[in-house]
């Protein structure tokens, strides 16, 4: 796992934190974004590899990201076990975790 | 594994300034570093370990004891014994918690807990200090629960409802039905690990015995409880892929199992006796895992109540209870559970040790079975603390008479959500 450097994370840490939990312009909260993220990566690799019928989920620009999870909670996608997860998501959890998982990089498939 | 930022530099900053701002410093703050030890290294309790130890960044000394160094999984042991999967396949070492998140292992078993020193007693004998344990031991079983069976004879007629040599042992005595042959299933009663388990292994079974042509074997399921989960979903597949092998009888049609012998491999029943079967399989009832109901944490039903809101203990503040050792609601006792349950005990341990920022609670679970080759079916929920326990806010089931198109894309979820499961839990 490549970290950014110290610099680098206060940096982060600065600028970031405000922005992130002002659940602004930028898409939302991180750490809730984080906290959910527990929920998703049950069958979907952090990492951001392919496995099985599970696609991957990080790297997604955040209006993609959000559409796609308000398209199963509205049950207009048709996976029930996405439709009953999102089911229990705010608009606010979806840009958080829109946030978090648009943040990270995947890995080559 | 390559990200634009550390997760875990948010998960510190929203701790410190959360902690600095609102909550103040918690109690134990002032010693050295706070010390969690886990209990069990399966779904649950591995989980846990893992997430505190990633999580806290070094702030919590973890501390995972687990007699096993190589980890069968429950789950998927069926795909295993229908010749899907390999042993290795489902087998799993703790190499990465300690590596990549620095939790410390501790290869022996658990033998007491000392709640009053908030201790672990290992089988050596030492002691292991906490200031929260993580309890995840799964499930005991009950060997006085089926008349004429007991320990002595789980070599004779295996259970397997614990992974590792009794997942072979039946994988092997499956091999060895003739052909004609009958197999009889003894179901568990309520509750038990793996709601659809059983069913989901008289399909491998069938599966097993028709694909090395030995379709005149049948398969006598003799189950306590009058209904079972997916059960629509399992009989009409029986019936599709499986017509005349498979017998599902219910206490009603069998009145009551009387006894079985191991020596001659007979099981009679209130109606029947099923002499020198080819295979006996005993699935016992349940119980949560010794320790939990040596030290007290367990209630008159045998497992171990707990607060939903954080998987606390309710008998003891200091000691959370995960997986299937718990009475988790109407979340089944499922590795997907456990998993998920670990994720609220870590979050709220987190945040009583080290003032990270907590959330409401929220669970889910989905299992998966597979029926025949291409052919899976799924149940699962989305569950919230309410009203006393850990309730379904919305729950979905496959439907019977689906596409073979949607059967197939179930299983190739089934193995991707394994690879992903496996993935949080053990790397």
């Amino acid at each position: 796992m490549n970290r950014p450097c110290a610099f680098t994370t206060a940096l982060i840490l600065a600028a970031g934190l405000a922005r992130a939990q002002a659940a602004g312009a930028l898409g939302g909260d991180v750490a809730l974004g984080e906290h959910l993220s527990a929920e998703c990566v049950t069958c979907h690799q952090l990492s951001g590899k392919a496995v099985g019928a599970i696609p991957p989920i990080v790297g997604w620009a955040t209006d993609q990201f959000v559409a796609v999870m308000r398209s199963y909670r509205a049950k207009e996608r048709d996976n029930p076990v996405m439709q009953t997860i999102t089911g229990g998501l705010s608009d606010e959890d979806l840009a958080a975790l829109a946030a978090f998982f648009g943040r990270l990089t995947p890995v080559a498939n | 594994m390559t990200m634009r930022m550390d997760r875990r530099a948010f998960v510190l900053g929203a701790s410190a300034s959360l902690g600095a701002l609102a909550l103040g410093a918690p109690a134990v703050l002032g010693q050295a570093k706070p010390r969690v030890v886990v209990v069990g290294g399966g779904a649950g309790g591995a989980t846990a370990a893992k997430y505190i130890a990633r999580d806290s960044q070094g702030a919590i000394e973890v501390t995972l004891v687990e007699p096993l160094r190589a980890y069968v999984t429950c789950f998927h042991s069926n795909l295993f014994l229908g010749g899907y999967r390999s042993l290795a396949s489902i087998t799993h070492g703790y190499d990465k918690l300690a590596a990549a998140h620095g939790v410390k292992l501790n290869h022996q078993m658990a033998s007491a807990i000392d709640r009053e020193k908030k201790q672990v007693v290992l089988a050596d004998g030492n002691r292991l200090d906490y200031d929260r344990l993580i309890l995840a031991p799964g499930i005991d079983l009950k060997y006085d629960s089926v008349p004429g069976w007991g320990q002595a004879h789980e070599q004779t007629m295996p259970h397997a409802w614990k992974p590792g040599a009794q997942t072979q042992l039946l994988a092997d005595r499956l091999k060895a039905v003739p052909d004609g042959g009958v197999i009889v299933m003894i179901a568990p009663p309520n509750p038990y690990r793996c709601p659809p388990g059983p069913y989901e292994r008289v399909s491998m079974m069938a599966h097993q015995l028709k694909s090395s042509g030995r379709g005149k074997a049948k398969i006598v399921v003799l189950d306590p409880k009058e209904t079972f989960s997916k059960q629509g979903l399992f009989q009409e597949g029986w019936e599709k892929h499986y017509p005349g092998m498979v017998e599902w009888l219910d206490p009603k049609i069998h009145n009551g199992i009387k006894s079985v012998d191991p020596a001659t491999n007979t099981v009679t029943t209130g109606f029947e006796t099923y002499k020198n079967c080819a295979l006996v399989n005993v699935i016992p009832a349940q119980t949560a895992g010794k320790i939990a109901l040596d030290a007290g944490l367990a209630n008159q039903s045998g497992f171990c109540p707990i607060n939903p809101e954080n998987m606390q203990s309710t008998m003891d503040a200091g000691i959370h209870v995960l997986g299937d050792a718990s009475i988790a609601g109407d979340m089944p006792k499922s590795a997907f559970s456990a998993n998920s349950q670990a994720k609220v005990a870590a979050m709220t341990v987190r945040g009583e040790l080290t003032a990270a920022r907590t959330f409401p609670a929220r669970y889910t679970n989905t299992c998966w079975s597979l029926i025949e080759t291409d052919d899976a079916v799924k149940v699962g929920g989305r569950y919230e603390p309410k009203d006393g326990k850990i309730a379904a806010a919305e729950t979905f089931v496959s439907k019977t008479g689906e596409s073979a198109d949607l059967r197939k894309a179930t299983q190739e979820e089934n193995l991707g959500w394994y690879a992903g499961i496996t993935s949080d839990i053990f790397g």
